[in-house]
């Protein structure tokens, strides 16, 4: 992977090493490109929050930028009307499954959907649809943080850091479709889990879901 | 390769089956349907009432469980083999059917032929196959021996050619079966219909010390079970499939991945692999070449989202069967990191047939772009449901019409939803369209894995739509944002709509919403998902305006927007069948003894519509519901 | 070994009985949580039978779903203590394994009804009124779709297609098929279910007469 490629993205020439997945190039060379769920360590993304999408001169479709290694040549604009457009429907589906309230969040201004939305310029409210009704209890079990699930945007970053960087085995996806959640074993609160309070978790965690107790 | 050794044992093999048919075939044989759905019209009765009058009547006759012959409006289905006579399939037997033809057939020699559907084989006494229209326009490649064969036999099997192209495969190199595939232009029969050679390809270039090849048998779709059919009907032409497959691209292990709500799906592969194990068609040294190769199978735990090639493998791994971005692909890719070859059931049915009888014959059935047959599961308002197979390119029209029989009932037709949730609705102007993938594609549809509904005047396609969209919401993985989300503001909107509280902008956002989850989504389940809602909002948008204008389901089928009304001056004084019909005692006698509904109490379930006699047909649904109020109020 | 625990399973059902309609009526849903509290003895009668599955089969994860299903088998539902007994011999965490049977739909975390009810709402089901059969169940069972009733005699559930279009709607009880339903039919299955109960109910104290008539000679 030493070989070193140069591609274009939005008229800017970079060169970054071949195979680097093009998020990641776009990051370290500070083109933002919105992303909640993807982990540079983690071997195979797992390009779910569907927020990272740019266009690739030759493909006619969008691609997410986490899942694309670079190759020599590569042309990439990282805004279009296309792009744009399922950006937006993306954020906007997230919004309304996400408990609004950023004054009382403690994730306020260190939020990743605060940033993406000043990037963008997209609102935090959805004129096209409905949002959900959110109110799942919030687990204070533990001294160090809380687990607001109503904030959850279920990027699972947690789920992976818990499992392959912690290694404790506290949390995990369960149920599916627009059930699915990050819960413990049996659904209890944290303190009956085997959690450590190690804090890894909460580290990536990208919006207010999980955060220390101040 | 010792191939001149393996066409002996081959042939070895083959001579005995057929000496063991032919001794078979010497005595009466009675064959009777007992795939899972002969099972569920009865056929269990049947089968006991046929052994026990034979047994009674001292007849020399062998009762056989055969699989699905495709006739599903005529189950419980029988066939008899009697010497001296044709063949004769008969419908609908029922237990007393079966002891008169125990005692008129088998006994007499009358063969009954007011209860026979077709002869099996020409003859001057009754009409074949193709002296129907169905028969004209089906070409059976994969479901031909399905229900003619006795799938715990491998001997039937056997006689009938069977392994024959796993022999002649073995006498040519493995690249040369890929390229027969490749040249063949067979394409998957899972749904998208992506060229089965280059996948092959793509598997057997991979260089790696272990692959992997599985039958993806996870079928899920509502309304579509020719893959549980085939494999219970004929388990060895899919093992025969996979084997050759695995020879092709150099694998030593298969894995055969059925749904665990398939129970005699997997109960006969497990029994077609066994026998084949002990004829030495299955595990070390096949037919005594050096390719060793074995297969287990795999139960899926009921997640429509493991049909996708990568929750498939998620799953066999012991981990939540949710997808993963492609690339990289199974093929390079896959079960437990080695290159995996998947196909469908479907797929590798055809490959046995392909390399018996040569890609020129494959290529002469079909399209030059979709060669082969299409195989559907024919249900809904159609006379002769059950599973068919005609060439690619047989148009909608002649399926329906022709081979379906048509829309009973002498209702209009509406609509034929196929691909099932993934599928779409085309109307009456695209009967026209030839059925292949890309034709399909063109339309909004998509071949699928074969669900094919007829719809009728009374069905709602504001409804059907919000069925399927309920379907995959409910099976969605909940992985992707536009997956989980996307489906679910898509369902409440539909769900408005059918409860008349819906807005007429919701049909442009639908229209977006679901032009964006196509795009966004990442794995075919959702890249899919609202092409039930886009084709209804493109061909039927007025049914839609309908239910959002005027509050009116035009097929009176939507609960929220129908109201039931009795019509006084057809209903009788001397008849209460609707008051007993009525779950919730809606209906009421009336101070002039004639019935009428209390609105209220009413739950719309249809009891009282089918209990009123015909002779008064008094029951009356109305939409809007208003309506009710209103011929109320009319009568005073 | 089946019946023994159909036995401990009655016994479980009396006692746990209340605790469990408060949790039922609370929640609202049976798939997402452990709700019954297992009894004494009954822990290690799970455990036992769990082991003994795991003795006879590889306990690697890859062969972790068919594990589960063959535990469900036997016990009818995965419990607690089954669960992390699992994960601790394949030595991965529990979560994972609770993740798992929650998102397959054939997997269940509490026990069954006696009779499970599962209405097909595959499309030809669907369209000639499955969805009219479902809500007779509803409303005769007064519970929803996926819950058991207070007593756990019958659970309700939706099945997507079971492949018997041409005889549609159709509705699975136990493993029998029954076609053609309407909602007066629907009112017959069940006075079956109270027959069928009578009938075991007189059988059994059949039994006890003649056990004890059997004593006293």
């Amino acid at each position: 992977m030493s070989d070193k490629v140069t591609i274009t993205i939005d008229d800017c020439k970079i060169t970054a090493p071949e195979g680097e997945k093009l998020l990641w190039v776009a990051l370290d060379n500070d083109i933002y490109i919105p992303n909640l769920c993807a982990l540079k360590e983690k071997d195979r993304p797992s390009a779910s929050c569907r927020l990272c999408f740019v266009e690739v001169k030759g493909i006619s479709d969008p691609v997410t930028a986490c899942t694309l290694p670079v190759t020599e040549g590569l042309v990439v604009k990282t805004r279009s009307p296309e792009v744009d457009r399922l950006v937006k429907t993306a954020f906007e589906l997230l919004i309304t499954d996400h408990r609004l309230g950023c004054k009382k969040c403690p994730a306020n201004n260190s939020c990743e959907l605060q940033k993406i939305s000043k990037e963008r310029g997209l609102k935090y409210k959805s004129k096209r649809f409905k949002p959900f009704e959110k109110d799942e209890p919030i687990d204070e079990s533990m001294e160090q943080f809380i687990f607001d699930r109503s904030r959850c945007v279920l990027c699972g970053r947690c789920v992976w850091v818990d499992h392959h960087v912690a290694e404790v085995g506290a949390i995990g996806f369960s149920l599916r479709g627009i059930k699915r959640k990050v819960t413990t074993f049996g659904d209890y609160d944290l303190a009956d889990s085997p959690c450590t309070e190690c804090g890894e978790c909460v580290k990536v965690c990208p919006v207010g879901a999980l955060s220390f107790n101040e | 390769m010792s191939s001149d050794k393996s066409a002996e044992k081959y042939l070895n093999l083959k001579t005995k089956a057929k000496e063991k048919m032919e001794s078979l075939n010497e005595k009466t044989v009675v064959m009777v349907g007992a795939a899972t759905c002969g099972k569920a019209a009865g056929v269990i009765d049947t089968r006991e009432a046929l052994k026990d009058e034979i047994e009674k009547k001292g007849i020399d006759a062998q009762v056989v469980e055969v699989g699905c012959m495709g006739f599903c409006y005529a189950e419980p289905i029988v066939v008899i083999s009697k010497p001296g006579f044709p063949s004769l399939c008969y419908g609908s037997v029922d237990e007393g059917l079966a002891v008169r033809l125990v005692e008129d057939y088998l006994v007499n020699d009358d063969p009954c032929f007011e209860y026979a559907l077709v002869a099996l084989e020409p003859n001057d006494y009754f009409p074949v196959f193709t002296d129907f229209p169905r028969g004209v326009y089906e070409k059976k490649i994969i479901l031909e021996q399905c229900g003619f064969i006795d799938p715990e036999d491998i001997d039937h099997y056997l006689a009938e050619d069977g392994y024959e192209a796993l022999a002649k495969t073995f006498e040519i190199q493995p690249e040369e079966v890929i390229e027969s595939i490749k040249e063949s232009k067979l394409r998957g029969r899972g749904g998208a219909g992506f060229p089965a050679g280059i996948k092959w390809d793509v598997c057997s270039k991979a260089q790696d010390d272990s692959k992997y090849v599985i039958c993806n048998a996870d079928e899920g779709d509502p309304g579509a079970f020719m893959d549980r059919s085939i494999l219970e009907s004929n388990p060895h032409q899919v093992i025969e499939g996979l084997i050759i497959s695995a020879y092709a691209v150099g694998a030593s292990k298969g894995y055969i991945y059925v749904r665990s709500e398939y129970p005699q799906a997997v109960r006969r592969v497990e029994t077609a692999l066994e026998q084949a194990r002990e004829k030495g068609l299955l595990g070390d040294s096949i037919l005594e070449t050096d390719f060793s190769f074995d297969i287990e199978i795999f139960e899926g735990s009921g997640a429509f989202v493991c049909g996708e090639e990568t929750a498939l493998i998620n799953s066999m791994e012991g981990i939540m069967g949710v997808p993963e971005h492609r690339p990289p692909f199974p093929a390079s890719y896959g079960f437990r990191g080695k290159p995996t070859l998947i196909n469908n059931v479907k797929t590798l049915s055809y490959v046995p047939h392909i390399i018996r009888k040569g890609v020129e014959w494959f290529k002469s059935i079909g399209t030059s772009d979709s060669p082969g047959t299409a195989v559907f599961a024919l249900v809904g308002k159609v006379e002769y449901t059950g599973l068919v197979e005609v060439p690619m390119g047989t148009s909608l029209r002649n399926l329906i019409y022709d081979v379906g029989g048509g829309v009973p009932d002498e209702k209009d037709f509406k609509a034929v939803q196929i691909g099932g949730p993934s599928g779409g609705c085309l109307p009456e102007s695209a009967l026209d369209i030839p059925i292949d993938f890309d034709s399909l594609h063109e339309a909004g549809a998509i071949m699928g894995s074969g669900g094919l509904v007829v719809l009728n005047e009374d069905d709602c396609m504001v409804e059907i739509a919000r069925y399927f969209l309920d379907f995959t919401q409910k099976e969605s993985c909940g992985k992707c944002t536009f997956c989980r989300l996307g489906t679910k503001h898509m369902l409440d909107m539909l769900g408005e709509i059918t409860r008349g509280e819906g807005e007429l902008n919701h049909l442009d956002t639908l229209r977006e919403l679901g032009e964006d989850i196509k795009k966004g989504s990442l794995c075919g389940l959702g890249k899919t998902a609202p092409n039930p809602v886009l084709t209804t909002l493109r061909y039927f948008k007025d049914e839609y305006e309908a239910h959002i204008k005027e509050k009116r389901c035009p097929a009176l089928m939507c609960m929220h927007l129908l109201g039931f009304y009795i019509i006084p001056e057809r209903c009788s004084k001397f008849c209460s069948a609707c008051v007993g019909s009525c779950p919730t005692e809606a209906i009421y006698t009336r101070d002039d003894q004639l019935k009428a509904i209390d609105q209220e109490k009413c739950v719309k379930c249809n009891s009282c519509l089918f209990a009123c006699p015909p002779e008064f047909y008094a029951v009356e649904k109305l939409s809007p519901a208003e309506l009710v109020e209103e011929r109320e109020r009319e009568q005073g | 070994m089946l019946r023994r625990n159909i036995d401990v399973f009655e016994e479980c059902k009396n006692k746990a009985l209340l605790k469990f309609v408060i949790m039922l009526g609370e929640l609202n849903c049976v798939k997402e949580m452990f709700l019954l509290e297992l009894l004494e003895g009954e822990k290690e009668f799970i455990l036992e039978q769990v082991s003994e599955i795991l003795k006879n089969n590889r306990t690697e994860r890859e062969n972790l779903v068919p594990l589960l299903q063959k535990v469900q088998g036997v016990l009818g539902y995965l419990p607690e203590p089954a669960i992390e007994k699992i994960a601790k011999t394949i030595d991965i965490p529990a979560v994972d394994v609770f993740g798992l049977a929650t998102f397959y739909n054939q997997l269940r975390l509490n026990p069954p009804g006696k009779y499970q009810i599962k209405v097909c709402m595959g499309t030809a089901c669907h369209m000639i009124g499955g969805q009219i059969i479902l809500e007779s169940f509803e409303r005769r069972l007064d519970i929803v779709e996926g819950e058991t009733t207070p007593d756990r005699k019958c659970s309700l559930e939706r099945v997507a297609c079971v492949g018997c279009c041409a005889i549609a709607p159709v509705v699975v009880v136990n493993e029998f098929i029954e076609g053609s339903l309407t909602p007066t039919r629907v009112d017959g299955i069940l006075l079956q279910f109270d027959g069928d109960d009578q009938e075991e109910e007189a059988g059994e104290q059949e039994q006890e007469q003649e056990s004890e008539g059997g004593q006293d000679s």
